[in-house]
């Protein structure tokens, strides 16, 4: 790919994770960046007469249709970084037209595309199973959560992440998928970031696992070289640069963590989410509250020349407790 | 106000200055791996060897009055793995030996952990802080690239619960650390321990209630407490399996053969442990 060339569609452009990866491909000279998002508002995007913002649904397959056989195609864009990803874990119909069924149609549609040749996917660590007798610093081939008892969010993330890489190798698009560790940040979906939210954090009595958490910065970092790592596919891990236990974490936030026995953490958080609206769900954390984990990203140095630079700025600005 | 924990607790005292001097200066001196806030990818932290050396100090210099012999076989960098003869009905043995090398050798060694371990409360994050990981293939696998200094104990959970009438006489042991050895080229150096064998006579083992509790079985000691019993430690020289049996790792002959040359050094360093010990005391 010529630099003069280089162009990209970002889909969730408007997440704060979209709006940094437009960033960050802007500073690495691309010509065009074509930016989507299901929001009217742009005003957190960069401005640049490279970047255009288009509102598309790609919950509506016509929709992601005529992006991609209307502007995409004239502008000729040959990377589509999709970040498209519903942030609540419990709006699951949703969850599940935009993690799973905009991905498929846009895998199928790019397929038979003019100009596009590369697709970089975001994916999670959640999709990892996290069981004690694992490995805890987690490989690209760690087995994937597919167990009929994990949550139907996770389901999806598995089914999403599925969906992409098992098209490598049969598809003429070079797919690269990125199962970031969680990413710390308000607004990005972040699990973590609801539960230390409160003011009271309830931790498992007599565990305290290690963690790994992702800057958007780096997580930003880390998209835009898998764009411009033309040749590189497959998944990679992409690590980041705080690695910390649980607890460490609530205190680094202002947050005061209290022990309690593991079966009761259930039906609290329960409580929490149905008195004060919260999105954190126990049961999704359940296995990551237990057993470390924490991302190799030994082929993501390798082939995309990905470290983690960018820690995380503690103490974290939370929002004010409710 | 913060409400202290147990671990938060233990850790401000090995900090404010129970910690012996020499531990002191010894903690100063080691070299920990870091990935962020000071903590090792698998949870080592530099407070957690310190409880370590805390919580250690009593059984290590009193109690067990522990003995080491061939320190200057361990490397003092690169990756090696420590292969032990494992007994006691409770793994005193480990606890030892990473106390024994921590403070011999200077380094931190990685004592693997059977697969039930992570899941049990309170002893896994305190373990996991000062070193210990889960032995689960990809983990040593990755200790070893780093350079790190595992310690395995290959006779596994049969060789920790076998009977007191039974004692120094070894269990089969499991191939993947030689496996292991093998495939990265790493010496393996064995180790016996003596002492451990009489610390803690085993009467019977309850499988159903452990098994409630997270447990392979809960054992039932002869007494209560462990029997105050002299530890020696002796490290024999470094085995190159690659050197004696060839780079094919995957070779199940091969591995078995390299398998049963570390049980048989490991088993001449204990015949040697035996002769030279004036009793189980002393």
């Amino acid at each position: 790919m010529s630099p003069a060339r280089r162009s990209a569609l970002i889909t969730g452009a408007t997440t704060p994770l979209g709006v940094h990866v437009c960033a960050a491909l802007l500073a690495r000279g691309f010509q065009q960046v074509l930016c989507v998002g299901s929001d009217e508002t742009t005003s957190a995007l960069p401005r640049s007469p490279a970047a255009r913002y288009l509102h598309v649904d790609l919950t509506r397959a016509r929709s992601a249709h005529d992006l991609l056989f209307g502007p995409v195609r004239e502008l000729g864009i040959e990377i589509v970084i999709h970040l498209a990803a519903h942030r609540s874990v419990h709006r699951r119909v949703e969850a599940r037209r935009l993690d799973v069924e905009a991905l498929r149609t846009l895998l199928t549609l790019a397929e038979r595309h003019p100009t596009i040749q590369r697709l970089v996917v975001r994916s999670h660590a959640d999709v990892y199973q996290q069981k004690g007798d694992l490995p805890t610093v987690i490989a690209e081939d760690h087995p994937l959560d597919l167990s009929p008892t994990a949550p139907a969010w996770r389901h999806e993330r598995v089914e999403a992440d599925v969906l992409a890489t098992m098209r490598m190798g049969l598809s003429r698009l070079e797919i690269a998928v990125l199962r970031c560790a969680e990413i710390f940040a308000a607004d990005v979906g972040s699990q973590l970031w609801d539960y230390v939210n409160a003011p009271l954090c309830l931790v498992p009595l007599g565990y305290d696992p290690l963690l790994n958490l992702l800057s958007l910065e780096d997580a930003a970092t880390a998209l835009a070289q898998a764009a411009q790592a033309m040749g590189s596919i497959g998944a990679f891990n992409i690590p980041g640069a705080d690695t910390l236990p649980l607890r460490r974490c609530i205190a680094l936030c202002g947050r005061r963590a209290v022990p309690v026995p593991g079966p009761l953490l259930g039906p609290a958080y329960r409580l929490r989410r149905l008195i004060g609206g919260s999105d954190f769900s126990y049961a999704l954390n359940a296995d990551r509250f237990h057993n470390a984990m924490v991302l190799d990203g030994r082929r993501a140095r390798a082939e995309l020349g990905y470290l983690p630079e960018h820690p995380l700025t503690w103490p974290q600005p939370m929002r004010p407790a409710t | 106000m913060r409400v202290p924990g147990a671990q938060h607790f233990l850790t401000a005292i090995a900090r404010w200055g129970l910690l012996a001097t020499a531990d002191r200066a010894l903690l100063a001196r080691l070299q920990l791996p870091d990935a962020g806030h000071g903590y090792d990818p698998f949870g080592l932290c530099r407070d957690g060897v310190s409880r370590g050396l805390w919580l250690t100090h009593f059984a290590y210099h009193a109690y067990f009055r522990v003995t080491g012999h061939g320190h200057q076989h361990v490397p003092r960098t690169g990756a090696a793995l420590l292969a032990a003869n494992h007994s006691g009905t409770l793994p005193f043995d480990a606890l030892m030996i990473w106390a024994d090398v921590v403070r011999g050798v200077e380094r931190v060694p990685r004592p693997l952990a059977d697969a039930f371990v992570p899941g049990l409360p309170f002893v896994w994050s305190w373990f996991a802080r000062a070193g210990a990981i889960s032995g689960a293939r990809g983990n040593v696998e990755r200790m070893l690239a780093t350079g790190e200094l595992a310690l395995v104990f290959p006779e596994g959970v049969p060789g920790i619960g076998k009977p007191f009438s039974e004692r120094y006489r070894l269990r089969s042991f499991r191939v993947g650390h030689a496996e292991l050895a093998i495939e990265h080229g790493v010496p393996v150096i064995p180790v016996a321990v003596i002492g451990a064998e009489e610390q803690l006579p085993l009467v019977t083992k309850l499988p159903r209630i452990g098994r409630l509790l997270g447990l392979p079985y809960l054992p039932v000691p002869a007494v209560p407490l462990p029997l105050p019993v002299h530890y020696h430690l002796y490290y024999g020289a470094p085995i190159d399996l690659r050197a004696e049996f060839g780079p094919d790792a995957d070779d199940p002959a091969i591995a078995q053969r390299a398998a049963a040359r570390v049980q048989s050094a490991v088993a001449s360093l204990i015949e040697r442990g035996l002769s030279e010990r004036r009793g189980v005391f002393q």
